[in-house]
């Protein structure tokens, strides 16, 4: 089937899409009681956060970029 | 989820809104097409011998049937959001009316569809938590930026999937069926009612955009379609789902993006990621320097016709529709408490 290197690229995206958010779930959100005990401001929390998700996010960009060029090197 | 005790008649309310959306656009486009064609307002279909002249945008006649359906939903039910919604695609039809009929620089879409997400927050139509498929998280103050960066993104990643015959309207109407599942188990009767004319309108005008065309949806159709999309998903509490659903545009766009290294409109780019063959099929370039899209790297396989692509494209879509099912199936049990982390 034509498609089908395309839809392992894109179920591995699921993957990662999915990784991201159980590791947002499960480190991200809870950070303020595990990490700092509750004893930080609630804005610097949710900054550092919001810092940290789109710090993964970025990686999950790299990785998708390099995913790519590793794709295509293989088809071409 | 849909709560059918609630004071709305979701059926009978569901049934009138789909049916103005479908019929509306069913009946209104052949004048359209007759009408356009008068003026001269045409485009050639640069993939089929001759290039034939299509008119162009189809956006004005996907407005009237949305809009007329989300004003008598709004009459119906008083829901503000209803309002939102609507207020949301008007303004992504006027950014695509604009580039339809002037053109405009590739940073203009991008940013002025920042102003479509504007009557979801002033309007108090999003909710403040974010549904993470693994559990919800709260987010009030970094919901709002996102709700800006979900409209502009969606509107141009349905935009840049527009590349052949019937592509961007098949894709949102395959896009649109977890969609609204989701919306109707994480989201609110009103939200899942107001969805339904983004469906029913665009497989009115399915049968006027598949291949071969009688009328091409322009800037003006596409960003509609990919706004309300995103304005759905985010009254919908479905944000994630509706990502997952549209993971083969997605990668379209953030493909192009990663090679071209900076927001420019498809015309603008020298080197075509695609090429013409002699018998009107559609091969990959060789070329190192094209930008990387989705229709490339379905011919790297080999040459297709048109229609041949359309359809790897709708089996993509296909795909992820059913990822985004595995997806609701996923949230669904984390959230009813079925499974924990």
């Amino acid at each position: 089937m034509r498609p089908a290197g395309l839809m392992g690229f894109i179920t591995i995206m699921w993957i990662m899409i999915l990784t991201v958010a159980a590791f947002l779930i499960i480190i991200v959100v809870p950070i303020d009681i595990v990490l700092f005990r509750d004893r930080i401001d609630r804005l610097i929390t949710s900054i550092i956060q919001a810092s940290i998700a789109i710090g993964i996010v970025l990686i999950l960009i790299l990785t998708l970029s390099t995913m790519k060029k590793i794709y295509m090197q293989r088809k071409l | 989820m849909l709560d059918v005790y609630s004071g709305y008649n979701i059926p009978i309310y569901g049934i009138t809104v789909s049916a103005i959306s479908f019929f509306v656009i069913l009946f209104t486009t052949p004048k359209i097409i007759s009408s356009l064609i008068a003026k001269g307002e045409v485009v050639e279909d640069y993939h089929k011998p001759d290039k034939p002249p299509v008119p162009r945008p189809a956006g004005p006649v996907l407005l009237i049937g949305i809009a007329v359906a989300e004003i008598v939903l709004y009459l119906l039910t008083l829901n503000i959001k209803v309002i939102a919604i609507l207020f949301t695609s008007v303004i992504a039809f006027i950014v695509g009316f604009i580039d339809d009929r002037k053109v405009m620089p590739g940073w203009f879409k991008p940013i002025a569809l920042i102003a479509a997400a504007i009557p979801l927050i002033v309007l108090g139509a999003h909710g403040t938590h974010l549904n993470l498929v693994f559990g919800s998280v709260s987010i009030p103050l970094l919901y709002i930026p996102l709700i800006l960066v979900i409209i502009s993104t969606v509107g141009n990643t349905i935009n840049s999937i527009d590349v052949f015959n019937g592509v961007a309207t098949g894709f949102v109407i395959i896009a649109m069926i977890p969609l609204l599942a989701s919306i109707a188990i994480f989201g609110s009767n009103e939200a899942f009612i107001a969805a339904l004319p983004l469906l029913f309108g665009t497989i009115a005008f399915y049968k006027y955009h598949k291949y071969p065309s009688k009328i091409f949806p322009g800037d003006s159709g596409t960003l509609l379609m990919g706004a309300m999309y995103g304005a759905v998903a985010i009254i919908g509490n479905s944000e994630i789902i509706g990502t997952i659903a549209l993971l083969p545009a997605v990668m379209n766009s953030f493909l192009f993006l990663a090679t071209v290294k900076k927001i420019v409109e498809h015309r603008q780019v020298k080197v075509r990621p695609v090429v013409l063959t002699d018998d009107f099929k559609l091969a990959a370039t060789k070329e190192k320097n094209a930008p990387i899209t989705l229709v490339r790297l379905i011919l790297l396989d080999g040459p297709l016709s048109e229609k041949e692509i359309g359809y790897q494209i709708f089996k993509l879509a296909i795909f992820t529709s059913m990822l985004a099912f595995i997806s609701i199936v996923i949230q669904y049990s984390f959230l009813s408490g079925v499974l924990h982390l």
